[in-house]
């Protein structure tokens, strides 16, 4: 891990403290929070002329907050505090978070955050996905003060993000759906340390007599340069049963939505077919969570 | 600019000179010089480096040094207790789930935490809980034999 550039590391007890570093570095100041994925960045040369790390795992932000109307998940979460989060195991519509959770190996459990999955803005990782599908918001403070912004606006292209310059994630924040919801996720991988080929997370919102009142769908992995979502897929499936016929309509119609890439994990004609099959698979099992 | 930290390495505080972006692995090496812990591909990829933070395996390559001056570090060196092999150690004898041997501190330290946490795992769960750790020479069978070892006698 070669950030030779950097002569400070700062480790600042509250988030005025991180403010005030990023304001006096500028350009030059990073965040750090567990460091999983500095050597990612690193190595695709996006890190050069850091001469400060901040490390904000210091400022408390590793809780998980739950109430009637949202989950507050702080910046500084692991994912293996999420993982064994009593709601994320027990409840339906939480299912694609505890899919994505089965994912990554123990290291990264222990050390990835969940602000600094996010923030990474990488199309490849599987927890901003399962994020997406919830209609999760990031929380993020700066000098001008705090600000929610909705995930699906909060990624600008590969590694971009809408953060500004003095601004860091201080959490994140999903709204609990009304009524009967169901979420699932599923990711195809060549090993257990690889990113994903693709990915896939679903959201459905049934009512009362078993139909989808609303549906979203989304996929990563290689789809792009931020994950995208399947306006097609999604309209075959609200005032559907989501039963099979709706699913294999859904499957079909993914493909309208879909312009993946070729590269040495798999070409785009694979991804393609492989989108199709993972979101049937993942409407069957958001399905039966239900159930 | 070198700066002195106090770091917890297997109950003992040393004293050391660390870059402000020096990793845990290249200070466990290069500066404490306990090379039990291995550098593989310095990227996360392999699991070679792994050592427990707090009681949890992380990738030491990864692990920036600045961030755990407050931890307690287990590294392979404070496996065995008063002179004793760890069981997982010995079990790894064992079992010969050792060949070329480069992977074996680093698997051995994710069966730490696996085992403190789980002492009685499926074959599954063994699986799963080394999948971050990378072997190029047992094919694993003979690893998860010698953790089902391990386990018998936790
Ligand atoms: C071997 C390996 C396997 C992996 N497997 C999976 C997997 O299966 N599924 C999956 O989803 N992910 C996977 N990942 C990705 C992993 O989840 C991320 O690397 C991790 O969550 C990043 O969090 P971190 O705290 O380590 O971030 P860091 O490495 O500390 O930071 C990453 C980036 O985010 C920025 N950042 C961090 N926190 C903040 C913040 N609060 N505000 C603003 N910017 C911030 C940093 O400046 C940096 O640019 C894997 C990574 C590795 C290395
Ligand atoms: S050396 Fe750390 S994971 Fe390979
Ligand atoms: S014994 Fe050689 S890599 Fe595992």
């Amino acid at each position: 891990m070669a950030l030779t550039s950097v002569q400070s590391f700062y480790s600042p007890e509250d988030s005025k403290a991180v403010i005030e570093l990023l304001d006096k570095h500028e350009d030059s100041a990073l965040i750090v929070a567990g460091g999983t994925f500095l050597h990612g960045l690193v190595s695709r040369g996006l890190l050069s002329g850091i001469e400060a790390l901040i490390n904000i795992q210091k400022l408390g932000l590793n809780k998980i907050d739950i109430s009637s109307d949202a989950i507050n998940i702080g910046a500084t979460t692991l994912l293996g505090q999420l993982k064994n989060c009593p709601e994320v195991k027990e409840q339906a519509w939480l299912g694609a978070i505890k899919d994505a959770m089965e994912y990554p190996p123990t290291q990264i459990m222990n050390s990835g955050t969940v602000g600094g999955s996010i923030s990474s803005s990488c199309p490849f990782f599987d927890f901003p996905v399962s994020l997406l599908a919830l209609d999760g918001n990031v929380q993020a403070e700066g000098s001008s003060g705090s600000r929610d912004i909705p995930l699906e606006e909060f990624f600008a292209g590969l590694f971009e993000n809408s953060l500004g310059s003095n601004e860091f994630v201080t959490g994140v924040r999903i709204p609990v759906p009304a009524g009967s919801t169901t979420s699932a996720f599923i990711k195809m991988e060549t090993n257990a340390n690889d990113l994903a080929i693709i990915n896939v997370a679903v959201c459905l919102s049934m009512s009362g007599t078993g139909d989808c009142e609303q549906a979203r769908v989304f996929l990563g992995g290689g789809v792009g340069e931020s994950p995208v979502r399947s306006p097609s897929a999604e309209s075959a499936l609200v005032g559907t049963k989501v039963d099979e016929e709706a699913i294999e309509k859904a499957g079909e119609a993914v493909l309208n939505d879909l312009d993946p890439l070729s590269d040495h994990r798999a070409s785009a004609e694979y991804r393609k077919a492989m989108g199709k099959v993972l979101l049937k698979r993942a409407l069957a099992s958001a399905m039966q969570r239900l159930s | 600019m070198k700066q002195i930290i106090e770091l917890d390495i297997n109950d003992e505080v040393h004293e050391l000179a660390v870059e402000p972006y020096d990793s845990l692995l290249r200070t466990l090496r290069d500066k404490a010089g306990m090379q039990g812990t291995k550098k593989g591909c310095d990227s996360g990829g392999c699991g070679c480096c792994t050592v427990l933070v707090d009681g949890k395996a992380v990738y030491s390559c990864m692990t920036m040094v600045m961030s755990v001056e407050d931890k307690k570090i287990t590294t392979v060196e404070g496996l065995p207790s008063e002179g004793e092999l760890d069981p997982i150690q010995q079990a790894f004898i064992d079992a010969g789930a050792v060949q070329c041997g480069y992977c074996t501190c680093g698997i051995m330290m994710a069966t730490k935490q696996l085992l403190t946490d789980n002492p009685k795992p499926t074959e599954e769960e063994i699986r799963k809980g080394i999948s971050g750790n990378l072997c190029r020479c047992t094919g694993y069978q003979k690893i998860v034999e010698a953790i089902q070892l391990a386990a018998a006698s936790y």
